[in-house]
């Protein structure tokens, strides 16, 4: 996938939205493990691919924005196999 | 009393009741199989390390643990020994452990001093380092003490003995719709929790049920679980993870997938339709506490959102509240009448009893209690911490679909300040997910603080 993946914030927080059965514009902006995990899985379902991250990359996740940027480093680097 | 009664002669139950059976009798795949005659291994040798750190019958041990092999070794050696085992989740911060390790004055605790494996683990790979602490016996004669959310700031201190446990145990087995000896529990929830501990790891570990937790906490991860033996399985989790299958694709028929089961918290009616639509099986649903363990079911989704009682279990409905039966006080160091009295807890649920099915149906909490995935969240807990934190004059902590604080502030506090002194004092399932910052909190005309969320909101705006 050349450039940057067509993942935007905006997404994220749909997805939330669907996680918390709130309103786009009522979704927190702080994230924490479970908001996390959901993310991670719907992300994973969007790419049908596995995001390879670590423990130090989702520690350092607070906010909607943190994760946004975590996830587009995941899905440029090269998938595995 | 001090010390558990009789220590040594109930220590037995372990291998009697949980450890009891063949040597290669596969009892965990972590995806490697564990064996009852390794299991065995492990435990004697946690035993060992233990008692050379101090451990005695009738003293506590304190497990600072992720779900691990190391979790599960070290809290039936903690058993064996004749010892109490005070279970501390491994996300609360080290000043909400420090607290209940003062409180509870462990002889020794045991804490990860390696921990791997990777991001988003259901079970983790752990070197535990045992530590001696302190030299007093166990403060209460019971096998296993959890930290439930308290409502006056600190956690609840709550007790259960070995035989209330074992009865737990075999009150699963007369349960109809639960694993079968041979078959699989696809493990998520927390073994710290009772749910998790209990009914997944206690009564796996009885009926001969193998406890398979998923490589990673995710749908696609979940359904490899599923499809990694021919044997049947059926999911335990909570809410949060009905989401995780019914938003996961399937890459092709899954005859393995017996049903799935959760307790925690109300699935609402459209979620359970999203999965059993995807899937075809039942959708199982349960209600429990920490005080007593599995109260009651409804394994094939038929009376949701009610429940059936467990067997050996009394619910009845006191002006709105539910009660349930559990013969002694389970709150260590707390006689509180509108708790517990006479024999029966009293929940803090509102619900109701069917007079001719005898069906219970919960309508929510009576208190400030909330779950967030499945773990209890006492509100005023967090407000009792957030009010104390320096620089905050006033607080209010409401739940608006997710932990809410409204904060009144000196002046010189930002919401990054505020969220680092949290993050040291409240583990994260318990910290706010939205922080709004004031100058000055709704108040009545007396003066009281404003708790209402509409209230709340249109100060912020």
């Amino acid at each position: 996938m050349p450039g940057q993946p067509d993942l935007g914030r905006a997404d994220l927080v749909s997805m939330l939205a669907e996680l918390t059965a709130k309103p786009a514009d009522q979704v927190p902006d702080r994230v924490g493990s479970m908001e996390l995990a959901w993310l991670v899985h719907l992300v994973e379902q969007r790419y049908d691919r596995r995001l390879d991250l670590t423990d130090d990359q989702l520690a350092g996740i607070r906010t909607v924005d943190d994760a946004l940027a975590v996830f587009h480093t995941s899905l440029t680097a090269p998938a595995d196999g | 009393m001090t010390g558990a009664e009789n220590p040594q002669a109930t220590a037995g139950w372990v291998d009697e009741v949980l450890l009891a059976g063949p040597a290669g009798d596969v009892c965990l795949r972590l995806p490697q199989p564990v064996d009852r005659g390794t299991l065995r291994r492990l435990v004697g040798e946690a035993q060992e390390r233990m008692t050379g750190a101090g451990l005695r019958p009738g003293g506590a041990v304190a497990l600072r643990l992720p779900p691990s092999l190391a979790y599960v070794a070290h809290l039936l050696a903690t058993w064996r020994v004749g010892g109490q085992a005070v279970l501390l989740d491994h996300r609360l911060t080290d000043h909400e452990v420090d607290r209940a390790l003062h409180r509870l004055q462990p002889q020794v605790v045991v804490a990860p001093v390696r921990s791997g494996g990777g991001a988003l683990r259901v079970f983790v790979d752990v070197t535990a380092g045992v530590s001696a602490w302190s030299d007093r016996p166990a403060g209460s004669p019971h096998a296993v003490i959890q930290l439930s959310s308290g409502s006056t700031g600190p956690s609840k201190v709550i007790g259960r003995t070995a035989e209330d446990l074992v009865a737990e145990v075999r009150r699963y087995t007369e349960i109809d719709g639960v694993a079968r000896p041979g078959e699989r529990i696809i493990l998520l929830p927390s073994m710290v929790h009772v749910l998790g501990l209990v009914g997944g790891l206690l009564y796996g570990l009885h009926a001969g049920v193998e406890l398979c937790p998923p490589e990673r906490l995710s749908g696609d991860a979940v359904l490899a679980a599923v499809a990694a033996q021919d044997t049947p399985a059926t999911v335990l989790g909570v809410p949060f993870h009905i989401g995780l299958l019914a938003s996961t694709v399937p890459g092709g028929p899954l005859p393995q997938l017996t049903r799935m089961t959760t307790g925690g918290e109300l699935v609402p009616a459209a979620v359970a339709r999203a999965f059993t639509d995807r899937y075809g099986v039942p959708l199982g649903n349960m209600y429990g506490m920490t005080e007593v363990g599995v109260i009651g079911t409804d394994l094939y989704g038929r009376h949701r959102p009610a429940i059936a009682p467990a067997p050996g279990i009394r619910v009845r409905e006191q002006d709105g509240e539910l009660w349930v039966s559990c013969p002694a006080n389970p709150y260590v160091g707390l006689a509180d009448p509108t708790r517990w009295a006479d024999g029966w807890l009293h929940t803090r649920d509102a619900g109701v009893v069917d007079p001719d099915t005898g069906l219970v149906t919960i309508r929510g909490r009576l208190d400030s209690q909330v779950s967030v995935g499945g773990l209890k969240v006492d509100l005023t807990e967090v407000e009792a911490t957030v009010a104390g934190l320096p620089g905050v004059t006033a607080a209010v902590v409401v739940w608006d679909d997710g932990i809410s604080a409204y904060v009144q502030h000196d002046g010189a506090l930002t919401e990054d300040a505020l969220d680092r002194l949290l993050a040291e004092r409240l583990a994260g399932f318990k910290r706010p997910r939205a922080l709004h910052l004031l100058k000055q909190l709704p108040r009545t005309t007396t003066g009281k603080l404003v708790r209402s969320v509409p209230s709340l909101r249109e100060a912020v705006s």
